[in-house]
């Protein structure tokens, strides 16, 4: 058998996220620099120290689901089958006898279904073991989005979730570029999706100490600012199409760029805390652009949450690849404006690593108004800026350890 | 009480996809309503909580129709 290598192209994508119900709308928001943090209305925050959120706005899940699969699904699966309807059509992709076993799903949730679980437990607690939902289950697995998104669509080759924290999407990106690189499949649904703006979910963050307890939303995610005091969680899902090359052209597919490389490492540390060396970051930044010239990277969507510790211990990590033309690549960080969301972030910051390099355009970092002394590069203050990029890399870091990089370029046929 | 027309209310509630003309002493609950076996002991749990009764499972065993359902419901509501 020979081996096969392809190269791996993103062809669709669609999004859902705090700043828009499609890729477009988020895109336009985001290089104009809104912020679409606001006060929790999903459920009463009064008694929280935490009264903020990145919540998607008026999302109908019966706009894509029959009303009894959006009755007894979850809102991550609702994101995640949503969002991969708009990347199938983005993407011009029909599915049917000739190609459903071809194509694959990995879409990753860092907590599942938070929501269901918490509101089933309530009934288990209060009215007993026979009156919890036969669903569940189903609701709460966090393979129940890409489950869900296979019987909606057809699609019948490998389906896979995968969870790593605040890694997940580049995680889940990175594992079908790799699937489809080495021939395993022909071409990939995959991104992250996460929906844990609910009571038990602020709770839990919130008493981990990860969280912005400033109560202006549209100034409590301020990644690299000194005043940073943790990041704001949001929901949203993000969907890309990625396809071998060959596929694509047979079936005359628009290329948007290339993945060009994948790297994940592991801290070794504290299930919360990065390394603040940034070492094991920065390993995976440099497995990430192993086929890559180091020279040709020209923007860095950070993982840039706005807690303390991340934000220098992610600029170190590109201080000791970069060295000091680390100072002279932009970076920036979505999350500024979309806030955390969790297993999809990744994903999301993928996506507009695609849009970067096509349209020229680089969406700021907002908040950015302190400087810190430990983050000093040019993290693209507050103001969008035009830059001609070709070659992107995004980062995500994730408790437990997690250090995930994608490398992404411009497509040209050589 | 009109037990079909309290079966077609709570059919309605925990299953909103279904076509509610359908909904017939003479309809089967998978194939005519599409309810599959998860569907079915969610709808069980909303008629115990609507009309305050219990339906045991070892009786829910051989129901096909929803016109068995009104015969277990009234069975319970009389006895």
């Amino acid at each position: 058998m020979v081996d096969m290598i392809n190269r791996v192209v993103v062809t669709g994508y669609g999004a859902i996220t705090p700043l828009g119900l499609n890729a477009e709308d988020t895109w336009h928001k985001l290089i104009v620099g809104t912020s679409g943090i606001d006060y929790i209305s999903l459920f009463d925050a009064s008694d929280f120290d935490v009264k903020i959120a990145a919540e998607v706005k008026d999302f109908s899940p019966t706009a894509y689901l029959d009303p009894t699969t959006a009755r007894y699904t979850d809102r991550f699966t609702q994101l995640a089958v949503a969002t991969s309807l708009q990347a199938i059509e983005d993407a011009k992709l029909r599915i049917d006898d000739t190609n459903r076993y071809d194509i694959g799903i990995l879409i990753g949730s860092g907590i599942g279904g938070l929501g269901s679980m918490s509101r089933q437990i309530e009934v288990l607690n209060t009215r007993g073991p026979s009156r919890v939902s036969p669903y569940f289950i189903p609701m709460t697995i966090p393979d129940n989005a890409p489950g869900q998104v296979s019987i909606k669509t057809g699609i019948r080759g490998p389906n896979l979730s995968l969870v790593s924290a605040c890694s997940t999407g580049t995680d889940a990106l990175g594992i079908a570029y790799k699937m489809i690189k080495y021939g395993e499949s022909k071409l990939m649904l995959a991104g992250g999706t996460d929906a844990a703006v609910t009571p038990i979910g602020i709770a839990g963050f919130s008493q981990a100490g990860a969280l912005s307890k400033n109560n202006d939303p549209k100034k409590a995610s301020r990644p690299f600012d000194a005043k940073r005091d943790g990041f704001v969680v949001g929901d949203g899902a993000a969907i890309l199409v990625l396809e071998s090359l060959d596929y694509a052209r047979s079936r005359g597919a628009n290329i948007l760029a290339e993945i060009v490389g994948y790297g994940a490492t592991s801290d070794a540390f504290h299930i919360t805390k990065p390394l603040e060396s940034g070492e094991a970051a920065a390993k995976a930044i440099e497995l990430a652009l192993a086929d890559v010239d180091r020279a040709k990277v020209d923007y860095i969507n950070a993982h840039g949450t706005s807690t303390l510790l991340n934000d220098i211990g992610e600029t170190r990590a590109i201080k000791r690849v970069f060295g000091n033309r680390a100072y002279e690549i932009p970076i920036s960080s979505i999350k500024s404006m979309v806030g955390h969301i969790l297993g999809a972030a990744g994903a999301l910051e993928a996506l507009v690593c695609c849009r970067v390099i096509n349209e020229g355009v680089i969406p700021p970092t907002i908040n950015l108004e302190n400087p810190d002394s430990e983050c000093d590069l040019d993290y693209v203050p507050n103001v969008a800026r035009t830059g001609d990029v070709h070659t992107a890399i995004s980062n995500s870091f994730g408790f437990g350890g997690h250090n995930s990089v994608l490398a992404i370029s411009r497509y040209s046929e050589h | 009480m009109d037990v079909l027309e309290e079966i077609k209310k709570a059919i309605c509630k925990v299953h909103p996809g279904v076509d509610d003309s359908k909904i017939t002493s003479g309809a089967l609950l998978k194939e005519d309503l599409e309810i599959d076996s998860l569907g079915q002991v969610e709808l069980v749990l909303a008629l115990e909580d609507a009309l305050d009764l219990y339906l045991p499972d070892e009786e829910l065993d051989g129901i096909a129709t929803v016109g068995d359902i009104v015969s277990l419901v009234e069975s319970k509501l009389n006895g």
